[in-house]
């Protein structure tokens, strides 16, 4: 793939606007250069009649001596006009009179305008004749020479246009220069962002209406950055943390081993140090579970799945375990509720709910696990008949490294999974009221909410 | 020496239990911050050692109360926390010293004998009374620069009444000094630790004071 071709906006801008003005003026131009030819046409037409009245009312009168001045006078007229006398006598017509370096119109031609072909140009003619039809003048003028008085006009008009063009052009390029200013101030300003530390761009500083939308979008994108890689920087260090409880407890463990004067303290002890490398392998597999539950991970993008199946499955696994610790683990979980997540990250989700339940709700516990439409949604509650966890402690559970009230040692990690799934798969983590008890409170109830596909749209 | 483990994780509270028993003390062993206040205010310990993270109640919550009560028992701060702002806060709250997780066993021995030896005012490493030395690092005791062969419950009872020297100590204290919630103790488990302590280092050393309790002195009784 070619790399986009790189433009200045400001050339861009430039020729836009200096060209768009250019072609409306041109228009312009042209529309008055029309007008102007049609009022010249009108004046010299005009003028036409004048002279041949004239002429005739000289010629008719006989004032031969007027009519030198006459000539004088249309010599000076920026469009010439040539003309000629006729005299009819007995029925005969006479070509009386022509203006000086006239060769003479072609005979004949009616009254009024008319147009003629005359010595291979186009010329307009006016004839006029007395009442008694003794004399007739015909005037005309040659196309051409109308024309160049049009043109002229026209010049005139164009010509400044043509020299404000490139000051506009100048002035254009200018304009937008000065205005494309904070753009590349803003631009200079991400430029010296610093990685390690990002921080929002000064809002002190006015911006353009247009740009302003750029800078506050490059903040927030700045601000959910930050939170991101602050959150991985307190992950890992949480993590770390983390791992120096069970390495303090299997090195004291170790210690006493080495140091006990009993057979019993040193067989405790050991006992001790395994069930303590037990603990931090759960706790690395739990913390790369959570690496793994990662968009970045996710392959294909989940396709809608019965999650009977799978729901089945891993209770079938966790089975033994129930078993062993004298607990019921009921599955009621019936096809046609169709979820859009990826199959193994619900399969993690599943184990780390049943095994919370395995795990807090005791011995003897009753577990059910069901698959329920609640309206649009899907339901999939893990409930337990153990002790439960206060109301004002269930919000809690699911941030990272955060253990209930319990005996069991757990790594705080299960329910941030889940949550974790469940965040990146449109559905919701809700802890509420699980399973009655005898004594009449209830244990933990884990739901995963999977909103229907036409909310997530 | 009894001292208070207040540690919520199970597998490193049995550790620090057995560990600290091996190294001669009476450890009792809480596991959240508002046992471990219950505790502190009915009985007497030697020192406290106090994690951060527990549940119920902060271990510097803990802490806090603690020292707002005037009550000058030694704390040993265990964290996992190693920020220098959360040091210097549980040092600020009245911590007297701070150990890092994961540490060595010997190194909370020494400290906490080092605590102990500061809360009562004493610079030097081994107490002295007369001829009788005794080393709490060590667990050694001479007599006129011969070693003296003492049970762990003798040795921690000479322990206590050099420590308290020329002082009154009633029975009760020393019990309460001497054993967990966990040992059984015996009506006159007492008088006969005073008495072997008595065959073994010479009968001046230990008084009775009637009806009190016992206190040792180099000064010979008042006649």
């Amino acid at each position: 793939m070619n790399p986009p071709l790189a433009y200045s906006l400001r050339r861009r801008l430039a020729w836009l606007l200096t060209g768009s003005v250019a072609a409306i003026w041109l228009l312009s131009a042209l529309v008055v250069y029309q007008r102007a030819h049609d009022e010249a046409d009108k004046l010299l037409d005009a003028q036409l009649t004048q002279v041949a009245d004239t002429l005739l009312v000289i010629v008719a009168g006989g004032e031969v001596e007027h009519f030198v001045e006459e000539l004088h006078e249309h010599r000076r007229n920026p469009v010439p006009i040539a003309f000629e006398v006729w005299h009819t006598e007995d029925g005969e017509a006479r070509r009386l009179l022509t203006s000086p370096g006239h060769a003479g119109f072609e005979a004949g031609g009616s009254a009024g305008f008319s147009e003629s072909l005359h010595q291979g140009e186009h010329w307009r003619l006016y004839a006029v004749q007395d009442d008694d039809a003794e004399y007739r003048v015909v005037v005309g003028q040659a196309h051409a020479a109308r024309e160049g008085l049009a043109r002229e006009i026209g010049v005139s008009l164009l010509a400044p246009a043509a020299l404000a063009l490139p000051l506009m052009a100048l002035a254009v390029w200018w304009g937008v220069g000065r205005s494309l200013r904070p753009v590349n101030a803003l631009a200079r300003e991400v430029g010296t962002l610093d990685a390690q530390a990002l921080a929002p761009l000064g809002e002190s500083t006015a911006l353009p209406n247009e740009i302003a939308p750029l800078r506050g979008a490059l903040n927030a994108l700045i601000r959910r950055v930050t939170e991101a890689f602050e959150n991985e920087r307190r992950f890992t260090a949480d993590a770390a943390h983390e791992l120096r409880t069970p390495l303090a407890a299997l090195k004291v463990q170790a210690q006493v081993a080495l140091r006990a004067q009993s057979s019993d303290h040193q067989q405790h002890a050991l006992t001790q140090v395994i069930a303590g490398v037990d603990r931090m392998a759960h706790l690395v597999e739990q913390l790369l579970t959570l690496a793994r539950v990662d968009p970045a991970n996710q392959g294909n993008a989940p396709q809608p799945l019965e999650p009977a199946g799978i729901i089945a499955e891993v209770c079938a696994d966790m089975q033994p375990q129930a078993r062993r610790q004298a607990q019921s683990l009921v599955v009621d979980a019936a096809p046609g509720c169709p979820v859009t997540v990826t199959a193994a990250w619900l399969q993690i989700a599943l184990r780390n709910l049943l095994d919370n339940a395995l795990r807090y709700a005791g011995e003897g516990a009753r577990i059910e696990v069901q698959l329920a439409r609640s309206g649009d949604d899907c339901v999939i509650t893990v409930a337990d008949d153990g002790p439960g966890v206060a109301p004002a402690l269930r919000s809690q559970l699911s941030a990272r490294f955060v253990r209930g009230e319990v005996e069991e040692d757990g790594c705080g990690l299960g329910l941030s999974i889940v949550a974790r799934i469940a965040a990146l798969s449109h559905a919701r983590l809700e802890l509420g009221d699980g399973l009655p008890r005898a004594d009449g409170g209830h244990g933990l109830a884990a739901t995963l909410r999977f909103s229907s596909a036409r909310d997530q749209a | 020496m009894r001292i208070l483990l207040v540690e919520d994780d199970r597998m490193l509270g049995d550790g620090l239990q057995a560990g600290l028993t091996q190294a001669g003390y009476a450890v009792d062993w809480l596991r959240d911050g508002e046992a471990a206040v219950a505790a502190l205010s009915t009985e007497s310990f030697a020192a406290v050692v106090l994690d951060l993270g527990l549940p119920r109640r902060d271990g510097l919550s803990v802490l806090q109360w603690l020292r707002g009560r005037h009550d000058t028992t030694p704390v040993l701060i265990l964290t996992a926390r190693d920020q220098l702002e959360d040091k210097v806060r549980g040092l600020d709250l009245g911590a007297d010293d701070y150990v890092l997780k994961p540490f060595d066993l010997d190194e909370i021995a020494a400290r906490l004998r080092a605590l102990v030896r500061r809360a009562h005012g004493r610079p030097e490493p081994l107490l002295s009374l007369g001829e009788i030395e005794l080393n709490p690092a060590s667990r050694s005791v001479t007599r006129a620069g011969q070693a003296v062969d003492l049970t762990p419950r003798e040795f921690d009872l000479l322990h206590l009444l050099l420590e308290n020297a020329e002082r009154v100590l009633t029975r009760r204290t020393l019990e309460e000094q001497l054993y967990t919630w966990n040992d059984a103790v015996d009506s006159n488990a007492l008088e006969v630790h005073i008495h072997h302590l008595r065959k073994k280092l010479g009968n001046d050393l230990i008084r009775t004071v009637r009806g009190v309790g016992y206190l040792a002195s180099a000064n010979p009784p008042p006649a």
